[in-house]
């Protein structure tokens, strides 16, 4: 008899539409208007790389050692060296990277021995053309410069 | 247990790590780098205790057909790391009774880590899976594969992981096959073998009889490399297919 | 579907690869008579990278990350279950902390698959709210990962020997938060779904698979407890530390879509209950345990297998002494489970169909690898 009545006023599909109007009051509304309203990336996030550079003299921190692009599992960092004939260490010359088959996995920057490369927290990598996920030096150590557009 | 040396070669060329496309490939260019040789070396107990000079990467080719007992009797030399997985004999009911109904077609009880296996003679596997599963309650058939060991006379080694709910026992079944020779399928044993043999097929271009849809299931049906072999290296593909469905050059 | 030949009444569809509702590019090749049933094929293997030949080409730390990308769903439980596999080969075992983390991980991992399977299957059958809720939930889930890790989806979080990340400051608190909002919200599903006539109709008696069934399809987790064998690896084979927790395997007995349903809701609760107990006993002391930088396990094979939210998630390592693994074979189970489907479906209604593609909580990345 209960069972008849509750499906008679149908109980259950107004149970349900209870929780469905609950949860447009405005302080339930979670959504996140994403260009407007940025995320709060969290700090250990692993995003688009960057070669730290010495603040204090410029320099970059990289000793050129390899060990990233050993680490790396897609093989995608390319440190070019040279040997520097007077103190006789390496100097960095090119550091590329591919963001266009990185996983972001992090393993570059634990191989780091001088925690020269970073993956950052800017997470919009996208681009235009394969040419533009690929990273030269210049763009890790200044990040990446967004295309700008005038209307 | 002579019946398990792995061939030291086991790194195909290919999957030593290339440092990066550019690099120079020579060995000598950069003996700077220091974790190099590490991750691209043999085992090194395949110097067998002399020092080894140059730079041992490349140029050893395992010993083609080496038999299972040569390799032991040779082996002796080497100082440590044996090639040999280091099992120990498995001794319990369930192997007492299997030894009674089987004999010498399980050719070995081993345990390895807590794990307990057997060997088994080809046409065996079959039938022990049935009596497992029918006086033993081995009802859940958990995984078939296979691997791939190039230089050994029987290449192919096939696994059945069984399991027992009653038990709460796994045992693994390791089969050795000659290359070419056709596998008896377990799917009227287990149901679940259907996908899982279809994929060893696929992969290892391993037969089975009396599967009733022996075809590929991840690989498009036309394809004609089998790629988990080891010959195949990871950059090895089927170009022809490639071209004639995607309308490109090349994969890669 | 063996004998090709149509009769006039019977009519071949194809179902996927892009179909909303096969969750992912699965073909079914349907074989239908007016709206039953006869016969599906599924046809697999879009989302085929070869997984198992990359790992003979990679180092074991190397390898980590591409597990991640199998069941990209349940990352966590990816990389938990290589990562035992090898330090079993290693004859190593995480530090207590480190087990500690890892099953808190874990099982927010597995709430948040289950989560991703209630909102997609509630959409197949046509409730769209369910998702909106449950992806608003797993957000949480997610957060707590990405503040932990620093990746969302392919966390990588777990490292052969231990964890990279120390936990971050808050850690606790967040969780016990999300463990105390979370539960209030299984109740609002409920509320939801599981009294709703149109989900109770459509879910009950719909692809059944018995016990016997499940096991000689090899089917398990949350489809193998709905048919009532309380079987779960945590408890039958307890790995990092499982057997300290108190927790129940939820079972049912029809084995129908509606008891799947039913299980992997109390499946929820109970990761919750999880959660809370190894959050308030986190051992102090040091997340690595003593292995060496570069792994190369003794020469020998090992196969260890996890409870993963869609089940028995196994991987079968085959070392040979060098730094890479000589095999690594990966045991899904969503291929397996796949496999019912078939049996499942057959009989039953086109529409069914779709539910119970969606019952079986498959991610295709993970049946292709
Ligand atoms: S994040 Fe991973 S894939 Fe990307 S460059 Fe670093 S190691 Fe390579
Ligand atoms: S590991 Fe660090 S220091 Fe070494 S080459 Fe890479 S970025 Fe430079």
């Amino acid at each position: 008899m209960k069972n008849l009545l509750k499906k008679i006023f149908l109980i259950d599909l107004l149970q349900g539409l209870r929780v469905t109007f609950r949860t447009q009051h405005p302080k339930n509304i979670v959504t996140e208007q994403y260009p407007q309203q940025r995320p709060m990336v969290a700090e250990r996030y692993r995003g688009a790389p960057r070669l730290n550079i010495n603040p204090e003299n410029g320099q970059t921190l990289c000793i050129a050692c390899d060990l990233c692009s050993l680490a790396c599992p897609e093989n995608l960092i390319v440190v070019g060296w040279e040997r520097n004939p007077e103190t006789k260490r390496k100097d960095l010359v090119t550091f590329t990277y591919d963001t266009s088959r990185c996983m972001f996995c992090g393993l570059c920057e634990d191989a780091c021995p001088v925690d020269a490369l970073e993956l950052t927290q800017d997470f919009e990598l996208a681009s235009y053309s394969r040419e533009g996920a690929i990273f030269d030096r210049q763009t890790l150590e200044e990040g990446i410069r967004p295309t700008k557009y005038r209307f | 247990m002579p019946d398990d040396p792995k061939p030291e070669g086991a790194n195909t060329p290919e999957s030593a790590p290339q440092p990066e496309p550019a690099a120079p490939q020579s060995p000598s260019a950069e003996p700077a780098a220091p974790v190099a040789p590490a991750t691209a070396a043999a085992p090194p107990a395949a110097s067998a205790g002399g020092a080894p000079p140059a730079p041992a990467v490349p140029p050893k080719p395992p010993a083609a057909a080496k038999p299972a007992g040569a390799a032991a009797a040779a082996r002796p030399a080497a100082p440590k790391a044996p090639a040999v997985m280091a099992a120990t004999p498995w001794e319990s009911e369930l192997t007492a009774d299997l030894a009674a109904e089987f004999g010498d077609r399980i050719s070995a009880f081993q345990s390895y880590l807590g794990q307990n296996f057997l060997v088994c003679q080809p046409g065996a596997a079959i039938p022990i899976l049935e009596s497992l599963r029918d006086n033993h309650g081995f009802e859940y058939l958990v995984d078939v594969t296979a691997v791939h060991y190039p230089d050994k006379p029987e290449p192919f080694e096939l696994i059945h992981i069984v399991y027992s709910f009653e038990r709460n026992e796994r045992i693994r079944l390791k089969t050795r096959l000659k290359d070419g020779e056709k596998a008896a399928s377990a799917v009227p044993v287990y149901i679940t073998a259907d996908w899982l043999e279809r994929e060893v097929y696929d992969m290892f271009g391993i037969e089975f009889e009396g599967h009733p849809n022996m075809k590929r299931i991840l690989l498009p049906d036309e394809w004609e490399t089998f790629p988990l072999r080891k010959e195949n290296s990871i950059l090895k593909m089927d170009q022809r297919w490639v071209q004639e469905n995607l309308g490109i050059e090349s994969g890669q | 579907m063996p004998g090709t030949f149509l009769d006039s009444t019977e009519l071949v569809l194809n179902m996927g690869p892009q179909h909303p509702s096969t969750h992912g590019v699965l073909r079914v090749i349907v074989k239908l008579d007016g709206e039953r049933v006869l016969g599906t094929e599924c046809v697999i293997g879009y989302l085929h990278r070869g997984v198992e030949k990359i790992a003979e080409n990679r180092t074991y730390t190397m390898f980590g990350p591409y597990v991640d990308r199998m069941d990209y769903v349940a990352a966590v439980s990816n990389g938990l279950g290589y990562c035992l596999a090898v330090e079993k080969l290693l004859n190593a075992e995480a530090t207590p902390r480190a087990q500690a983390v890892r099953v808190i991980l874990t099982e927010l991992n597995r709430i948040g698959s289950h989560l991703l399977w209630l909102g997609t299957h509630a959409l197949d059958i046509g409730a769209i709210t369910p998702l909106f809720y449950c992806m608003r939930e797993r957000e949480y889930t997610l957060n707590i990962f990405e503040k932990y890790c620093g990746a969302r989806l392919t966390t990588h979080a777990f490292r052969i020997g231990g964890l990279q990340y120390e936990t971050y400051d808050g850690f606790e608190k967040e969780v016990l938060e999300f463990c105390d909002l979370f539960e209030p919200k299984v109740d609002e599903y409920e509320e939801l779904l599981t009294g709703n006539r149109i989900w109770v109709e459509r879910l009950t008696s719909v692809g059944i698979l018995n016990a016997d069934d499940c096991k000689a399809y090899g089917v398990t987790g949350p489809m193998l407890r709905a048919a009532g064998v309380q079987w779960d690896i945590r408890k039958a084979m307890p790995y990092s530390g499982y057997d300290k927790y108190d927790f129940m395997v939820p079972t049912r007995v029809n084995g129908d879509t509606y008891d799947r349903y039913m299980v992997r809701m109390a499946e929820m609760r109970q990761s919750v209950r999880i959660v809370r107990q190894a959050v308030a006993d986190i051992p102090a002391g040091p997340i690595m345990a003593k292995v060496p930088k570069i792994i190369k396990p003794p020469v020998g094979e090992a196969y260890v297998s996890i409870e993963a939210p869609k089940g028995e998630l196994g991987y079968y390592i085959v070392s040979d002494g060098s730094t890479q693994p000589y095999r690594c074979r990966v045991r899904p189970p969503s291929f397996v489970n796949l496999q019912a489907l078939d049996k499942m479906a057959r009989g039953s209604l086109v529409a069914d169909l779709v539910a119970v593609i969606g019952t079986t909580d498959i991610v295709l990345g993970e049946v292709d690898r």
